[in-house]
């Protein structure tokens, strides 16, 4: 009876991809699935993020024009705008970029992972700890002992703890968190302790690692945080599937033949590597964790998981972030942390207001 | 072979059975639910498990579809310890449609049920034929054709179950467990949930579900599992176990019980609390 009627009403020789998909077919047996929504929004997100980093390299105390920047990206240019963009400039946006994109991506991946959209790696700590242990090796010290490897390892040991005191699994999302912002706590009371501690000179050196801040950082670690999130988008590409079952119930998420345990370890440990790396790279600024998912999810029309999406937001935040911190009091610079602590602050108040009646907050 | 006769006879444990436990402990923490259980599903029969609040079925449900993990024994798919198999390989023979039905937000009909093929898809074969025709006919089965592209949110209680049943139908499994399927929907909703249930075991799927109310177990199911306080009580076919002492065994519950006119089936009344 239903077959028949079936047969009736579709013929259906051929396979058509679901409404609101493109279908990619390589050979007989490899077929893709790309959401078309998705598609036209990372590249509208693209093309807003490629303006943001043409206005950053042109605007500073001595401007350059667009055109001048695109040559110089282009290998043109003369060798004063060329030393200006590429060796003075471009470091410190490939380092908003980067962190922008790390932080973002970490916090929609734990958002995700906890089905609870304040579950920020800087809401439940791990920024702060990697600050504190960072913070511990240049006090500590007198001089600054890797700090960035010190951030990696503080943000891993957060985790951890906030994971062991969760109860393992951390299949209840608040328990993590709660956990996660009171290590948070500490980790901060421990880096106001040390800070006080020591001679002026030394806290002024621990300084930017503790409002999050893009001047002069360590090339190397921009470097490898590129790298990382090169490895984890991938990761995130690979694994996309699987995480978009995270926000069902574990029964449902095992039924349909996931195993929960590996894809949260999974999302944890892309969350620890893109944040350690970040604090290595910038200092705290978690907040764009925050905003960024949230504006991915605004423009993804709240469906799906936007894990690419939220990359770009995040590294368009960022950008424009700095952009703003360094010309608003020109030549003061204002600390990128504090640039999106100012915005993102209300924005966070906003969204509590805005979406209590959701029950996914 | 004649043991084996015998054994038929007066033991369901020896059933032609794809999913059964044995010696099976589930524990919630410290607190065993369920202590040295051993039971099968009959194949291709509507199994009920009935009794009182917190007496273990549902934790039965999760234990036998291996999202409870056991504390001692095994549950057996086709004979292997279901912890064994790859998850993926599980989920191509056996669906569980639990109580708590938490969605992505904003996830409309056809894409719920899309989420049931996950497991015949892979990475690089994210969508075939048989994708498509399955959905075609969970949408057909559960009567959800004109609704596929309205949000879940927007549905009715008994529409949203109706969704839910359709995303494990095109999870194409000969085996099907449902937590409560029918709790919070009116009366016409359950008994189109019932009815569709009986049509799935038509064509020879394997189902159980925890049921609450005792005519519609014994109506719907061919065999009834009644458990207390984590153990099995007594089962087999609905005329055989229900009786009025079971009734009271269960739920404290005195009661007279008729057959329905039209079916035979037993219907309870006269209903009135024993106290101790």
């Amino acid at each position: 009876m239903i077959n028949q009627s079936l047969s009736i009403t579709h013929p259906a020789d051929t396979v058509s991809a679901p409404s609101g998909h493109y279908l990619l077919s390589l050979g007989r047996h490899m077929t893709i699935l790309i959401e078309k929504h998705a598609i036209i929004r990372n590249i509208g997100l693209l093309i807003l993020l490629s303006c943001a980093c043409i206005a950053t390299l042109a605007i500073g105390t001595m401007p350059i024009s667009p055109k001048d920047v695109i040559a110089v990206l282009l290998g043109h240019g003369d060798a004063m705008s060329q030393f200006i963009v590429q060796d003075l400039r471009l470091p410190r946006l490939l380092a908003a970029l980067f962190t922008g994109a790390a932080f973002s991506l970490a916090g929609c991946l734990m958002q995700t992972m906890a089905r609870n959209r304040l579950a920020t790696p800087g809401i439940i700590g791990i920024d702060n700890a990697a600050m504190a242990f960072a913070v511990s090796s240049v006090v500590g010290m007198g001089i600054s002992l890797a700090p960035s490897a010190m951030a990696l390892a503080g943000a891993a040991t957060a985790t951890a703890l906030a994971f062991g005191l969760a109860g393992g699994s951390g299949t209840r999302g608040y328990r993590f968190i709660v956990a996660g912002i009171g290590i948070g706590a500490i980790a901060g009371a421990v880096t106001q302790l040390l800070l006080s501690q020591v001679s002026i000179d030394v806290a002024n050196s621990a300084y930017p690692w503790t409002v999050g801040s893009l001047s002069a950082r360590d090339p190397f670690m921009v470097n490898l945080l590129g790298a990382g999130i090169a490895l984890c988008l991938i990761a995130c590409l690979l694994f996309s599937t699987q995480f978009a079952l995270m926000p069902f119930s574990d029964q449902v998420i095992t039924g349909l033949g996931a195993n929960i345990r590996h894809i949260r370890i999974l999302a944890l440990v892309l969350c620890v590597t893109l944040t350690g790396l970040a604090v290595a790279v910038a200092g705290p600024v978690g907040l764009v964790a925050l905003a960024g998912p949230e504006i991915a999810r605004v423009l993804a029309r709240y469906r799906g998981i936007p894990l690419i999406s939220s990359a770009l937001t995040g590294a368009l935040v960022m950008v424009l972030a700095d952009l703003f911190g360094r010309t608003i009091l020109s030549p003061i610079e204002l600390p990128v942390g504090i640039v999106t602590a100012v915005v993102g602050g209300p924005y966070l108040i906003w969204i509590l207001i805005r979406r209590t009646s959701r029950t996914s907050l | 072979m004649t043991v084996t006769t015998l054994h038929q006879q007066t033991s369901t444990h020896f059933m032609k059975s794809r999913l059964s436990a044995d010696n099976l402990t589930l524990k919630h923490g410290k607190v065993s639910i369920i202590e040295h259980l051993t039971v099968s599903l009959p194949e291709g029969k509507v199994t009920a498990i009935v009794g009182p609040n917190g007496c273990g079925k549902s934790t039965l449900l999760n234990g036998l579809s291996r999202v409870h993990s056991p504390s001692t024994g095994a549950v057996l798919l086709d004979g292997k310890d279901i912890h064994s198999l790859p998850s993926k390989e599980v989920a191509r023979r056996l669906a569980l449609l639990p109580q708590d039905t938490l969605a992505p937000d904003g996830i409309t009909i056809e894409e719920l049920i899309r989420f049931g093929r996950h497991p015949h898809q892979s990475l690089l074969k994210q969508w075939a034929m048989d994708d498509q025709e399955a959905i075609q006919y969970a949408l057909h089965a559960a009567d959800l054709i004109g609704l596929k592209d309205r949000l879940l949110d927007t549905l009715s209680g008994g529409q949203r179950q109706r969704a839910w049943i359709a995303m494990s139908i095109a999870q194409e499994t000969p085996l099907l467990l449902l937590d409560e399927p029918t709790s919070a929907l009116d009366l016409g909703h359950q008994i189109e949930v019932f009815e569709l249930i009986r049509d799935l075991s038509r064509q020879g799927k394997t189902l159980a579900m925890v049921v609450h109310d005792l005519p519609s177990a014994c109506r719907y199911s061919d065999h009834i599992i009644a458990m207390k306080k984590g153990e099995i009580i007594t089962q087999g076919s609905p005329k055989d176990v229900m009786t009025k002492e079971l009734v009271r065994e269960l739920y404290g519950v005195e009661c007279d019980l008729i057959p329905d006119p039209m079916t035979g089936s037993p219907i309870l009344i006269n209903m009135k609390r024993v106290r101790n």
